[in-house]
């Protein structure tokens, strides 16, 4: 019996050694868990994350994968709700030939699964977590969030705004009704109050997320002549409210703002003037994806593929991979050829800096990213059918990030007229 | 005053003509059939999704862009012809009698079917074709500018509304239709086919639905989850007006829209939850809607 139980004990530890020693050996793929949206009203945001997914690990795996071994993903679909998303990150987070995750999109999930990472020690990028609400404690050790957040993304829309348009006074905003739609409401006019102190908001409409119909929206926002409207619906709903606001003037009566437009230039007929831009740095037609090799393949190979350009989820997600590839590559290279672990490459995801399709991002010591922002306003092109984006800015990503620790909201009240003139302006980013 | 009294009834009306279509379908299914079908909103999506690809096919083969207003009714007729008996033979006759959670089951296991087969056939991006709202253009009504569209749905909705009554009332499968509802054995033993009135009521409803959401295509197109989002607020101005109640239906849609329109003004936050709220204060004063009437309990 004594004879027995030392042979298990034996066994099992000669098991866990063995566990220990394969997983610094090279495994024969590198599982990647995928998180997005593939059916339901987000899919039209979720769909070109997966569709740039599949196409970035096929160009790497075409080189050779990373450090000689190839990528595969597994997907899961955001649409089944928060429960079954975190079911299914736990699943795919404990199988150890899963060795990174790439979730979520939406920050609701974000937020549920950024505890659960640090539980199950599961190097994480949230490819497309933007809500300010997360990493707030700088403590997160295997979360990181390369992609930059709300904060810099709706205060860059006020600093544009501003610069081309120094005498509005009167705003509207109709977001979607849920966290990322409020969220977006409170920094734009906390920035917009606090850049410009005179300014007033005249309506404030939260329509239903999926919702179809915008008309009444629309009446009241014409009825209540603002100066501005600010948007930052998505997907299905802002090719709805571009179809319908259109043909009712309100493009012509107000300055539109449509912090999320670049997704629907190539299906919504946007007209010229529209302040649009990425959610970042993350814009396929910018000057320096142009001047990126990498970035000129991918997008040929995304268009070829899907037939259209890649919108900037498709960056974003096409970055989050390019960022987990280069710190396989810092790890493996610190360790001289040996596969790391997972704590190993969440060290080499820590403080990095990492070039992107279509820039840099920087990540802070509290797991945060720091991306420029890009923002413009719709132009013809005599190039393609769609509008591109003209007039372009590029603001630093440092400079729109409140810093580690502080309360970002507070901070965005603190911005002054002297901060809006010492950035670069409009049409600057050539 | 005025000027802000005309806007809200204008776009109460808009707003109730498009719910009209579809809750006035369900509310016609059930009181013919007697099932509550939770796959109605379903119809609604595949009609919104066939006129668009329609009308797409009419934009790319330069045929006369005024061909696309009765390609959204023919869209209708098509779904209903599709769908209408096949799905009334396959399974819904298997419902008849049956509890209601039986039935809610069955009809929501086609809801998920049909939610996944618009997937497959349309993809998960959205679809659109503007023509018919771009043909018709603007007008400006108390200082707002509106969509003729959207007046054209409300003239459509009355139309449909009268049609429905003289159908019901003053032809010969109306009546049939009425002997049926009003008691369905006695119909039977009076020789009335009463599957042929169960196949061309469920039609009728299908193509009610489809209908609808073929008349939303141009301002809203067809996207993913569009049939939960419908089958929802139909059921609650379904059950606001008396399931079973054609004007019943009209009027709830009207009461819902403005609702809507008056929290969209005055109450931003209350917009999503107003048609519920309407609902439960309506059920709770008269629990068989407006129109409804207490059923007999046959031992």
């Amino acid at each position: 019996m004594i004879r027995s139980a030392w042979m298990a004990a034996l066994a099992v530890s000669f098991g866990t050694l063995a566990g220990f020693a394969f997983a610094q050996e090279k495994p024969a793929a590198l599982g990647l868990g995928v998180l997005t949206f593939t059916s339901g009203p987000a899919a039209a945001y979720g769909m070109p994350g997966k569709n740039a997914a599949e196409l970035m690990i096929d160009m790497i795996n075409a080189r050779g994968g990373i450090g000689g071994v190839p990528l595969k993903a597994s997907y899961v679909d955001e649409a089944q709700g928060t429960q079954g998303v975190i079911a299914e990150y736990r699943r795919l987070a404990e199988d150890k030939g899963n060795q990174v995750m790439i979730a979520a999109l939406s920050s609701a999930n974000c937020l549920a699964l950024a505890p659960l990472a640090e539980q199950m020690q599961a190097p994480t990028i949230g490819w497309n977590c933007d809500t300010h609400q997360l990493l707030l404690d700088g403590k997160s050790k295997y979360y990181f969030r390369p992609n930059g957040n709300t904060i810099p993304e709706f205060v860059a829309y006020a600093l544009y705004l501003l610069q081309r348009k120094p005498d509005v006074k009167r705003i509207a905003i109709v977001n979607p009704d849920y966290a990322f739609g409020h969220d977006a409401a409170l920094i734009f006019k906390t920035a917009m109050k606090a850049l410009k102190p005179d300014v007033e908001v005249v309506a404030e409409l939260f329509p239903k997320l999926g919702s179809a119909n915008f008309q009444t929206e629309i009446s009241k926002l014409s009825a209540s002549r603002p100066d501005v409207v600010f948007s930052n619906l998505w997907g299905a709903d802002l090719e709805n409210f571009v179809r319908q606001a259109q043909p009712r003037g309100l493009f012509t009566s107000s300055q539109v703002v449509l912090a999320l437009g670049e997704t629907v230039l190539q299906r919504a007929n946007l007209p010229e003037g529209v302040i649009v831009g990425v959610l970042g740095d993350g814009w396929w037609m910018s000057p320096d994806a142009k001047a990126n090799a990498v970035t000129k393949a991918f997008v040929e190979a995304y268009e070829k593929r899907y037939g259209e350009y890649p919108v900037f989820p498709a960056i974003k997600m096409a970055n989050a991979i390019i960022y987990m590839k280069a710190a396989y590559e810092a790890a493996l290279k610190k360790s001289d050829g040996k596969w790391p672990s997972r704590d190993e490459l969440a060290d080499a995801m820590r403080g990095s800096t990492v070039k992107t399709l279509t820039g840099t991002t920087v990540t802070r010591k509290d797991n945060d990213g720091l991306v420029d922002q890009v923002v413009g306003v719709t132009a013809k092109s005599p190039d393609y059918k769609f509008p591109v984006i003209g007039g372009m800015v590029r603001y630093k990503g440092d400079t729109l990030m409140p810093p580690q620790g502080e309360d970002a909201i507070k901070w965005v009240g603190t911005l002054s007229p002297a901060f809006l003139a010492a950035q670069p302006k409009p049409g600057s980013y050539q | 005053m005025l000027d802000t009294l005309i806007p809200l009834a204008v776009d109460g009306l808009a707003s109730a003509a498009l719910i009209f279509f579809v809750a006035v379908g369900l509310t016609l299914v059930f009181s013919v059939l007697r099932v509550l079908n939770v796959a109605h909103g379903s119809f609604y999506a595949i009609g919104a999704y066939v006129a668009a690809s329609i009308g797409l096919w009419i934009a790319s083969a330069s045929l006369n862009p005024w061909l696309s207003f009765p390609a959204l009714v023919f869209s209708a007729a098509i779904v209903a012809v599709l769908f209408g008996p096949l799905v009334e033979r396959c399974l819904m006759r298997w419902t008849y009698g049956k509890s209601e959670a039986i039935q809610i089951l069955v009809t929501f296991g086609l809801f998920l079917i049909l939610e996944d087969l618009q997937r497959i056939v349309f993809g998960v991006r959205s679809l659109a074709e503007d023509t018919p709202m771009q043909l018709l253009g603007s007008t400006q009504i108390g200082g707002v500018v509106y969509l003729n569209y959207q007046l054209l749905l409300i003239a459509l909705a009355v139309i449909v509304v009268l049609r429905l009554r003289i159908l019901l009332t003053r032809t010969r499968i109306g009546r049939l239709v009425t002997a049926v509802v009003a008691d369905r054995e006695m119909a039977q033993s009076i020789g009335i086919n009463t599957n042929r009135v169960f196949i061309l009521s469920f039609s009728l409803g299908v193509f009610l639905a489809a209908l609808g959401g073929a008349l939303a295509t141009p301002t809203a197109g067809a996207a993913p989850g569009l049939g939960a989002e419908t089958m929802v607020l139909a059921f609650a101005v379904a059950a606001i007006g008396g399931l079973g109640q054609i004007e019943g239906a009209a009027l709830a849609a009207i009461i819902v829209g403005l609702a809507r329109v008056l929290a969209i003004y005055f109450a931003p936050s209350l917009d999503a939850v107003a048609p519920y709220i309407v609902m439960l204060v309506v059920l709770l004063v008269r629990p068989y809607g407006l129109f409804g009437q207490a059923a007999t309990r046959r031992i």
